[in-house]
């Protein structure tokens, strides 16, 4: 008698794979990218592929070391890496994003359990390390747009002098022009490779939210609460209006609100978890920018949000259909 | 605006049979009838190996249990009592008839000769009940009983015309066919349920069938149609009664404790056709279709008639098959033989190629949350029912799920969700189970 496969219900499934979702973030984030290449010069380039190969690299020698099979094509990995990249100035050696990539995917992603098991941001965990371990490379200035575009693409390491300017971000506080919003709106500023162009990350943000890669719910609570907090609370000497407009369009909050407090491993799974965790978000970046010695709070804000996630998730899991106890508290 | 509920998916309809009249299949030569195609206790056999019997004959029955009389659906002769194991693990006892291709009616078969308003709900349900109707959406409980339990109680009769599972059209085409005896069966069970009048739930997916019936419909004051949009599992009862209604049948209970009772259209037939010729339940109305039958189509099959016969009924299956689900691609049951019968309970047969999917792992994307109609929180099941803390599991609400399959279908990451949770229920049930018999131990 011929036997017949037998598995379990559903016997149907969605189109929607791993790989697929993760090929519409690497679209989404495509539009800063190209944008990065253009007011930055090649370098950014450089400093993407070097990322986005270590990522992936490390990843499959870790699954290759480990017997395990290899996760490399699910494309978690390239996404780790474009994001880990764009959190770095244009003008950082080339072996840094070597590390950080590497850092990223060994000791945060796959010592964790590998994709989904991770409880902090891959990239930004590796950010962070980067920002505290090289601070000489990572802080304080940035190539200016005009600058930056003659570095060498393939130069080990490049000098400082003469293509550096402080960031729009310290000097918010002494008043901003209308013009220079529009500038940073557009992306026309010094900064790290992919948070300058403001308009590239919402372009991604509406391609995510049109393809339902994400909701709407971290990401505009993260950039709302931020907003109002920085609008009632202004400083300097600026109106509060063009204070609060000028900090969420520099920095790396928009880049953060977009595609790094949504990343999924590390946010919550439920609705009203995700409203909670896009304020805590907010919140802790405003209050990292204005009391903290570093002039960027987005990367702790998120990491610190990420280790709630699990809490969060518990208290606010939903009241189940038909009643019925409720669990977790 | 049509009726709905929360979460629940949009899946590929994949309703290829839609036009498909239902064609009778009358060749098996030989049926093979499970003494247990409802859920209840199995009915004893009425006949014994060499018996001659003839359509509609009664052969199986248990009157002092829940349960739900087997009739035989050719005439000829009984050439065997065997058990089979059937998907559920269980063995049956089967009841083989070699068909004699006379189709002798058993002489027994008649009618009611009251009109329909003399008639006591009593004598209804005794109709219903030696007729060996049940549930025919899948769930096959007896509905003599369901009758009885929803008297008195049940405020609203709920005729569930959703259909959500994709692929199936068989209760599509019923409709579309025999409009007057779905609408005939309705009208009984309003005088049997003594409600003013039943509620036709259908899927706004089915706007020939709206359209027909409130062409047929001649008494406006019994008959509400209500479009429901179209998602899946709209054709789940807690779900339409909450979209007709905004209520939630209470965790673990039933529709008839939120005064609401639910029949299927076929259902609705077979109980028109027990009353009007006395006619059992031995023929049932199935689709087959999937991508492995050369010819998908609708059928009426004889109750008992193999998996292989309708296939080669059906043209064939192709080289690359190797799935057959019993049911619809969300909740049916995969056979791992085609020597498993069609029952009362059956509503579709479909032939697949092999999974394509590779179980993959969670990425905490979120969507099975969103999806789940029941609000739990799917991913997590999974997880703790992988590491095997059920406990976790029943806090979590494991018993709540239906396992309509909604996450496992969005999963992009492929993991069994439901499987897992399925496995932690399994679980949760055997350690109730002990617990009990410690505590009536003592």
């Amino acid at each position: 008698m011929k036997l017949l496969r037998v598995s379990p219900s559903p016997h149907m499934r969605s189109a929607k794979t791993t790989a697929s979702v993760m090929r519409d973030v690497i679209i989404a984030l495509s539009p800063a990218l190209i944008w990065a290449v253009y007011v930055f010069g090649f370098r950014a380039l450089t400093v993407t592929l070097l990322s986005v190969a270590a990522c992936v690299g490390a990843e499959a020698l870790f699954c290759y070391i480990t017997k395990r099979r290899q996760t490399i094509s699910d494309l978690s990995a390239v996404v780790t890496g474009l994001i880990l990249a764009f959190n770095l100035p244009v003008t950082v050696p080339l072996w840094l994003p070597v590390i950080g990539g590497a850092f990223a995917i060994m000791v945060v992603k796959m010592l964790f359990g590998g994709i989904g098991k991770n409880f902090l941001n891959p990239a930004l965990a590796a950010r962070v390390f980067l920002f505290l371990s090289f601070p000489s490379f990572m802080a304080g200035s940035f190539a200016a747009p005009d600058a930056a575009r003659g570095l060498s693409p393939f130069a080990l390491s490049i000098g400082l002098d003469g293509v550096s300017s402080p960031t729009v971000l310290s000097s918010i506080e002494s008043g901003v022009d209308k013009r220079v919003l529009v500038d940073m709106f557009y992306g026309n500023i010094g900064g790290c490779i992919g948070e300058v162009s403001k308009l590239c990350l919402l372009l991604g943000l509406l391609y995510l939210l049109v393809r339902r890669v994400i909701t709407w719910h971290i990401p505009v609570t993260y950039l709302v609460s931020f907003f109002l907090l920085c609008f009632m609370f202004p400083r300097g000497d600026d109106e509060a209006l063009s204070f609060a407009l000028a900090s969420l369009l520099s920095g790396g909050v928009m880049l953060g609100a977009v595609f790094m407090a949504t990343d999924y491993a590390t946010s919550p799974l439920t609705a009203t978890g995700k409203l909670i965790y896009g304020v805590g978000c907010g919140g802790l970046t405003v209050f990292f920018r204005y009391f903290s010695s570093y002039p960027e709070g987005a990367s702790f804000a998120i990491l610190i949000m990420n280790t709630f996630v699990y809490y969060i998730d518990r208290w606010t899991q939903p009241r189940r259909f038909g009643g019925g106890k409720h669990a977790g508290k | 605006m049509a009726y709905t509920f929360n979460g629940g998916i949009h899946v590929d309809e994949r309703k290829n049979t839609r036009g498909m009249a239902a064609e009778p299949f009358t060749e098996p030569k030989r049926v093979a009838i499970p003494m247990s195609q409802h859920i209840g206790a199995p009915c004893l056999p009425l006949v014994a190996v060499g018996d001659q019997v003839t359509v509609g004959q009664c052969i199986g029955d248990n009157p002092n249990a829940l349960c739900c009389p087997v009739h035989a659906s050719v005439s000829g002769k009984v050439v065997a009592m065997e058990e089979r194991r059937v998907i559920s693990g269980a063995a049956v006892l089967h009841a083989v008839i070699e068909n004699d291709f006379q189709y002798t009616l058993c002489p027994d078969l008649k009618g009611v000769d009251k009109p329909l308003e003399e008639l006591t709900a009593e004598e209804i349900i005794e109709r219903v009940r030696s007729a060996g109707v049940v549930g025919m959406g899948g769930a096959a409980f007896p509905t003599y009983a369901k009758i009885k339990s929803a008297l008195g109680k049940a405020k609203h009769l709920i005729i569930n015309c959703a259909e959500c599972e994709p692929y199936i059209t068989a209760n599509h085409r019923l409709m579309l066919e025999q409009p007057e005896a779905v609408l005939k069966g309705i009208k009984i069970l309003i005088h049997a349920l003594g409600v003013r009048k039943a509620v036709i739930a259908i899927e706004d997916n089915k706007e020939d069938v709206i359209e027909l019936f409130e062409n047929k419909i001649d008494d406006k004051a019994l008959f509400d149609i209500r479009v429901m949009k179209t998602k899946y599992p709209q054709g789940d009862e807690r779900q339409i009664i909450f979209a007709l209604y905004g209520k939630e049948i209470p965790t673990g209970g039933l529709p008839a404790d939120v005064g609401c009772v639910l029949f299927n259209p076929e259902t609705a037939v077979s109980i028109y056709r027990a009353l009007s010729s006395g006619m059992p339940v031995v023929k049932k109305r199935i689709t087959v279709d999937g991508d492995c039958i050369k010819q998908p189509r609708n059928l009426i099959v004889p109750v008992g008639t193999s998996f292989g016969d309708v296939a080669e009924f059906c043209g064939g299956v192709r080289k690359r098959f190797a799935r057959l689900i019993s049911g619809g691609p969300m909740m049916g049951q995969a056979q791992w033989s085609l020597d498993g019968v069609v029952t009362k309970g059956t509503g579709a047969l479909l032939f697949l190629g092999e999974e394509k999917e590779e179980a993959g792992q969670c990425i905490r994307c979120g969507k099975c949350v969103r999806a789940c109609q029941m609000h739990l929180m799917p991913a997590l099941l999974a997880a703790y029912s992988e590491k095997k803390d059920y406990g976790e599991c029943e806090r979590l609400g494991a018993m709540s799920c239906v396992e309509c399959g909604c996450c496992t279908y969005v999963c992009p990451g492929k993991v069994q969700i439901v499987q897992y949770i399925r496995n932690a229920k399994g679980a949760i049930n055997e350690a109730r189970r002990r617990l009990k018999e410690k505590g009536e131990g003592k």
